[in-house]
């Protein structure tokens, strides 16, 4: 397998490539059409390339659509979810590891029960709920319902985290006279980083690509999230795919500009969190 | 079964595992301070987890018209589980699982199994194979409704090409079409995410066995077999349970795609829950078909955690 032949891995590079081409392709028709005018996005045949590209649609979907909005909201929903997810899941984690290090079984096995929960039995409780609140088409809804699904595994993948930081470093710190609060907050949260990066990052890509929720929970148009506003594009009765493909692309780049920059850390944490419960 | 240490075993130490302790640090006080540090997230997790699962069953052992809410018992249950639309909705939800979740895995590995043969360009690759799964499924689902259109659309215009198809194919106009383009679909999200699990398997094969084949001149097919399959069948079996337990549960895409049409075709157990509670507006028996379907997913729930648990791992 290490001693393979350069012919061998010749005709691995083709597969690969073949197998790259079929993954891609939707993703470049994507970009294909986004830049098309009108008037080629209905061309028979299609056209896999165009010397009329330009950056009209983009211009479009942010001046005529509420694509900025919808922008603005999907941002508003998945940094406050990150922030709020983040604080409670290390506070739980730091109190876990540090005081009860015998006792958290029950607790850790309703995380791993949550995680399995269908949102789709949760959504009619918290629609009826949010709507009795007076809390439907508000931030503040998805910001909970996000961090509601988001939290179990953030806690549990933290603990993990705080584990591997030795407890002698809280114990040199009571030492020096630091609180508990003190200890957590300037010794551990900064060493703990990496791991809060990771969990901050896996909210915010599952707030930001979240759709169900913010489908029931938002009827405004105003208050839609990128996903619900594009996925409301495609019933429309003429559907403009060129804008509509713009808007796509424009949920997609974050979420790829994100992954590729910290591809590493969110691997190892989603690997080791998906087979290790 | 011979179980080998899973991947990520060694990044995540169990906490249900105690670890030893030295002299508390805290003093006396310290459970005190243990329970402030955990309670947040055990209020918050009651709040937007307990207590909406509890209204959940609430609802769905009562009759919800409007304001009007009148106890009846199990008859949401009775009238769901008599109902024809419910049965096809579950035989839907296991033909979509299972092909999926069986397309998942042999795809995956496959290609787990190309990128990790290959000897640069490794980390790039994955990255670019890792994309579908990446981006929203509901993005991803409109982006295929694009692909799929069926007058413009780019896929009937290749098929044709390739002389596979004569006429343009009204993908989601069928329902054995429409079932078979949302199983693409989900297959193409799906496969990245089993890539991954399965190359992270890979990279903890020890070298050793496959050198120790080679001395004995095993052909690739029987390196395979006797070397890669042995040690990457634990995480083969907990994958597959996960992915079954995410793809019986998923909404977006073909909410997205075909909201359950035509003709039921594609009305998978969540699209069929989402249908009767915001389109129908039958709360009771919404919440009824969702407590049926936690039961199925609780069922892969128990084998899962079974599988994961942390004295099997040690144990093996």
């Amino acid at each position: 397998m290490r001693r393979a032949k350069p012919s061998r891995q010749a005709l691995l590079w083709c597969a690969t490539l073949v197998a790259l081409a079929f993954v891609l392709f939707p993703f470049y028709w994507m970009l294909n059409t986004s830049l098309k005018p009108p008037s080629e996005v209905f061309a028979s045949p299609p056209t896999f390339f165009s010397s009329h590209w330009s950056l009209d649609a983009y211009a479009a979907v942010f001046s005529t659509r509420p694509v900025g909005r919808y922008f603005v909201n999907s941002l508003i929903v998945a940094a406050g979810a990150t922030l709020l997810s983040v604080t409670l899941a290390a506070l739980a984690a730091y109190g876990l590891t540090r005081f009860f290090p015998r006792g958290a079984t029950p607790f850790v096995m309703f995380l791993l029960f949550t995680k399995m929960l269908p949102e789709t039995l949760l959504i009619i409780p918290y629609f009826q709920l949010m709507s009795d609140l007076n809390l439907l088409n508000t931030y503040l809804a998805l910001i909970l319902a996000y961090s509601s699904f988001a939290l179990p595994f953030s806690v549990w993948m933290l603990i993990g985290f705080f584990r591997s930081i030795p407890r002698e470093i809280d114990e040199a710190a009571v030492m020096d006279g630091a609180t508990v609060l003190q200890t957590f907050r300037r010794v551990i949260l900064p060493l703990a980083r990496p791991g809060l990066t990771a969990v901050a990052l896996f909210t915010f890509l599952l707030a930001w690509n979240s759709y169900l929720w913010a489908l029931v929970l938002t009827t405004d148009a105003s208050m839609f999230v990128l996903s619900v506003g594009i996925a409301n594009m495609v019933g429309e009765y003429r559907v403009q795919w060129n804008e509509l493909m713009a808007a796509a692309f424009v949920a997609a780049l974050p979420v790829m500009v994100l992954y590729s920059l910290l591809e590493r850390h969110l691997v190892d944490a989603i690997t080791a969190g998906a087979v290790k419960g | 079964m011979d179980a080998r240490p899973p991947v990520g075993a060694k990044v995540v130490p169990d906490p249900a595992v105690p670890q030893r302790r030295s002299a508390s640090a805290f003093g006396g006080r310290r459970r005190w301070y243990g329970y402030a540090f955990v309670a947040p997230v055990a209020l918050f997790l009651c709040a937007v987890i307990v207590l909406p699962l509890g209204h959940a069953f609430w609802t769905s052992l009562h009759r919800v018209r409007g304001l009007n809410t009148t106890f009846v018992g199990l008859a949401n249950y009775v009238r769901v589980l008599g109902d024809e639309a419910f049965w096809h909705s579950l035989y839907v939800s296991l033909v979509f699982t299972g092909a999926s979740v069986a397309l998942h895995m042999a795809l995956g590995l496959a290609l787990a199994l190309m990128l990790h043969a290959l000897r640069v360009a490794r980390t790039p690759l994955r990255i670019l194979f890792l994309t579908p799964w990446m981006v929203a499924p509901a993005v991803g689902a409109t982006i295929w409704l694009w692909l799929l259109e069926p007058q413009f659309g780019v896929v009937n215009y290749l098929l044709r090409a390739l002389h596979v198809t004569s006429g343009p194919v009204a993908w989601l106009g069928e329902p054995a079409t429409a079932l078979a383009a949302v199983i693409a679909v989900d297959v193409w999200r799906g496969v990245p995410f089993v890539m991954l699990l399965m190359l992270a398997g890979l990279q903890t094969i020890p070298l050793e066995q496959y050198e120790a084949a080679a001395i004995d001149g095993a052909t690739a097919v029987q390196r395979f077999r006797h070397v890669t399959w042995p040690n990457l069948r634990y995480l083969l079996v907990v994958a597959s349970t996960l992915d079954i337990i995410n793809t019986i549960r998923h909404y977006d895409i073909i909410g997205v795609m075909t909201a359950g049409g035509p003709a039921g075709g594609t009305e998978v157990l969540p699209v069929l829950l989402y249908n009767t509670a915001f389109r129908a507006n039958r709360f009771g028996d919404a919440a009824a078909i969702g407590v049926a379907l936690l039961v199925l997913v609780l069922a892969f729930s128990i084998v899962y955690v079974r599988l994961t648990r942390p004295d099997r791992v040690e144990a093996a």
